[in-house]
C-alpha cells in the first residue's frame, strides 16, 4: 500500500524528470550520425567481393594478353596519385564550413602558393588522417584574437580569414607563422591550439572572395583567395555582412571578434542569461554578481564569430551542434556559473539567435555558445548595476 | 505478451523496418524524452544519460528485426534499462564492489540525524539496479510484475529490491522514524 513517503517519492521523481524539458537536438544529431555508417558498413562485404572479382578478371586478362597490365598500372597510378588540380568552382563571398568530425588527424604542413596568373593565391593545409571539421569566416580587418590568452594580433593586410579546425592535432615542425606576402595572401599565423581545436588567421591585402577545395591523396584543404581585380572570380566580391548605419548611440555593429572586461579579483558569478529581439537586432545578456565581499566587475570576455553552429564542450571536448548555421562563442575568464539557477540550453525562434547553450564552466573559465540563423555582425555593450555583458546580434 | 500498436505507429515501424530513417526519427520523437528522463533518474548525470540513450537508439536501429508486432515502447525501455545499468556498472565498478562486500557482511549502515539527506541526494546513494527499479515503478508507474519483466529479474527479487530501496531511502532521509 502506498503511504505518504511513496507519494512524495513519486512526486519527487516526476519533478526531477521534468527538469529535462526536451530531447536535446545534439543528442538527436549524434544518433542520426551514428546510424549513417550502417549502410556503408553493410556495403563492405559487397565491395570486397566486387574488388576481388575485378582482380580475378584482371589476372585472367593479363594471362591472355600481358599488354593489358600496362593499362591497368596506368589507371592505378592515376588513382593513387594526388588528385589533379581542382576543377573550376566559383569563389564565394561568404563564410564556409565543412570537413568531418571525430577524425584522428594531424595538420602536417601549411603551404602557400601564388597562382597570380590564374587570378588567385592559395594556401594548402595538409593532414595525415583526413580533413577535420572546419569553419572559415571572413572579416573586415587583419586583427585577430588569440585563443585562450585573448590577446589581439594584427597580421599583414587589411582584411582577414579565420580558419578553425576541430578534432585536429598539430604535428611537429609546422610553422606557426608564414609570411608569403603574395598579392592577396599576406600572412598566415596560428591563433590557437587547444583541446584539439586549431585556429589560424590569414591576413589579406583586401577583402576578397574565397574558394575552398577539400582534396584527397593526400588529404588537404586548399583555400584560394581571389586576387584584386581578378577576372577568374565568378561572383563579384560582395561586402561582408552590413554594418548598421551610425547614428545610434549604442555604437555600430562590427564583423570582428570582440574582447573586453578584466580578469581581476574574485571570479564573478553568472546570475542570468536573457535573450530577446529588438528592432534590428537580437540581444543576448549575461548578468553577473560578485561573490560576497568582492568587488563587482565585468570578467574578461571574448566573443568570437564562427561559420557554423558546431561547438566543442569545455573541457570534455564533446561536439555540440546547436540550431542555426553560424555561431558565436562567448568565453569569460574569471567567471563561473556555479550559483546560476537558470536553463543552460535556451532555444529561440528569433531572426538571428536560435539557441544559447553553456559549453563549459571549468577553472573559472565560463563558455557559452550561440547558434545563429546566419553569419551576423555584432555589437557588445558593457553595463553596470547590475554588471552585464550585452551582445547585440544584427538581424537580417 | 507485447502491447498492440495503433495502426499509425504500426506503419511507422514498417517504414523503419524498411530502413527509413525518418520513420526511425519519428519513433525517437515519440519515446526519446521519456527514456532520457528515466535514464537520468537512474544515472544521476545528464551526460551519461544521453550516452545511454544514444546507445539505446543505435542498438534499436540495428536490432529492429527483433521487435515483434508490438508497441516499441517497452522494447526500447528494456534496451535503455540495460544500457543505463551497464553504463552505471562500468562507471561505478569500485563502488559496486564495495556495496557488495557491505551486503555480504550484513552490516547495516547507520545514518545519524546529522547525515539525513534530502530525497535527491538519498537517491544518489542507491545502486543503479535499485534506482532503475524505483524509476520504473514510481516514475513510469509500472507494476512490480512489469518492472521485474523489464529488468529481467524474478518478481520476488523485484519486490525485495523495491522494499530494500524504499527502506534505504527512508533511512537516509530520516522518514523511517515517522512511519515506524
Amino acid at each position: 500500500m502506498s503511504d505518504d513517503f511513496e507519494k512524495n517519492l513519486r512526486q519527487h521523481l516526476h519533478s526531477e524528470a521534468e527538469e529535462t524539458r526536451e530531447f536535446p537536438r545534439r543528442l538527436r544529431g549524434r544518433i542520426r550520425d551514428g546510424i549513417a555508417p550502417r549502410t556503408r558498413a553493410r556495403m563492405v562485404p559487397q565491395l570486397a567481393l566486387a574488388g576481388a572479382l575485378v582482380l580475378v578478371a584482371i589476372a585472367v586478362l593479363a594471362f591472355r594478353n600481358p599488354m593489358i597490365i600496362n593499362g591497368v598500372i596506368t589507371s592505378f597510378k592515376q588513382f593513387v596519385q594526388p588528385s589533379p588540380s581542382p576543377t573550376p568552382q566559383p569563389f564565394l563571398c561568404q563564410d564556409q564550413s565543412g570537413g568531418a568530425s571525430g577524425l584522428t588527424t594531424q595538420l602536417t604542413k601549411i603551404r602557400p602558393g601564388s597562382h597570380a596568373g590564374d587570378g588567385y593565391d592559395r594556401v594548402v593545409f595538409d593532414f595525415n588522417g583526413g580533413i577535420p571539421s572546419w569553419d572559415l569566416s571572413r572579416q573586415e580587418s587583419a586583427t585577430f584574437v588569440r585563443d585562450a590568452s585573448g590577446q589581439t594580433v594584427t597580421l599583414d593586410g587589411s582584411a582577414g580569414l579565420k580558419l578553425v579546425f576541430r578534432d585536429a592535432d598539430l604535428a611537429g615542425g609546422v610553422a606557426s607563422d608564414v609570411t608569403p606576402r603574395f598579392s592577396s595572401i599576406r600572412e598566415i599565423t596560428q591563433l590557437g591550439n587547444f583541446e584539439r581545436v586549431l585556429t589560424y588567421g590569414i591576413g589579406l591585402s583586401s577583402s576578397q572572395c574565397v574558394r575552398v577545395l577539400p582534396l584527397s591523396n593526400p588529404s588537404r584543404l586548399a583555400i584560394d583567395v581571389a586576387t584584386s581585380g581578378s577576372a577568374s572570380t565568378t561572383a563579384a566580391p560582395t561586402p561582408l555582412p552590413t554594418l548598421s548605419p551610425s547614428g545610434t548611440d549604442l555604437g555600430a555593429f562590427s564583423c570582428l571578434d570582440h574582447t573586453g572586461g578584466a580578469n581581476t579579483g574574485s571570479a564573478m558569478q553568472l546570475t542570468a542569461v536573457r535573450v530577446a529581439h529588438q528592432p534590428g537586432f537580437d540581444r543576448i545578456v549575461f548578468e553577473f554578481a560578485p561573490p560576497a565581499g568582492a568587488t563587482a566587475h565585468l570578467p574578461a570576455y571574448t566573443v568570437s564569430r564562427q561559420a557554423s553552429a558546431k561547438f566543442v564542450k569545455d573541457p570534455s571536448g564533446l561536439p555540440v551542434t546547436m540550431r542555426g548555421s553560424s555561431g558565436l562563442r562567448i568565453v569569460f575568464h574569471g567567471a563561473n556559473a556555479t550559483s546560476y539557477g537558470g536553463s543552460r540550453d535556451l532555444t529561440y525562434t528569433l531572426p538571428a539567435v536560435q539557441e544559447v547553450e553553456q559549453l563549459g564552466d571549468f577553472e573559472a573559465v565560463l563558455s557559452w555558445g550561440a547558434g545563429l540563423s546566419q553569419a551576423s555582425c555584432i555589437r557588445t555593450l558593457e553595463l553596470t548595476n547590475p554588471i552585464r555583458l550585452v551582445i547585440d546580434v544584427q538581424t537580417p | 505478451m507485447g502491447m498492440l500498436m495503433d495502426p499509425t505507429l504500426g506503419r511507422v515501424i514498417e517504414r523503419w523496418r524498411a530502413g527509413d530513417r525518418d520513420a526511425f526519427e519519428e519513433v525517437m520523437d515519440r519515446y526519446g524524452l521519456q527514456l532520457l528522463r528515466t535514464a537520468r533518474l537512474i544515472l544521476r548525470d545528464p551526460t551519461l544519460a544521453e550516452d545511454a540513450i544514444q546507445e539505446t537508439f543505435l542498438k534499436a536501429w540495428q536490432r529492429i528485426g527483433s521487435l515483434r508486432d508490438e508497441d516499441p515502447g517497452p522494447w526500447l525501455t528494456r534496451i535503455a534499462m540495460n544500457e543505463s545499468i551497464s553504463l552505471y556498472r562500468r562507471r561505478h565498478r569500485f563502488q559496486a564492489l564495495t556495496e557488495r562486500f557491505g551486503r555480504l557482511g550484513g552490516s547495516k549502515h547507520e545514518v545519524s540525524s546529522e547525515a539525513r539527506l534530502d530525497l535527491a541526494r538519498a537517491l544518489d546513494q542507491l545502486t543503479g539496479e535499485q534506482r532503475a527499479a524505483v524509476a520504473l515503478h514510481y516514475y513510469q508507474d509500472l507494476s512490480v510484475e512489469e518492472t521485474a519483466r523489464m529488468l529481467k529479474v524474478p518478481v520476488d527479487t523485484m519486490k525485495s529490491r523495491l522494499k530494500t530501496a524504499l527502506r534505504r531511502l527512508r533511512e537516509l532521509t530520516g522518514a523511517e522514524e515517522a512511519f515506524a
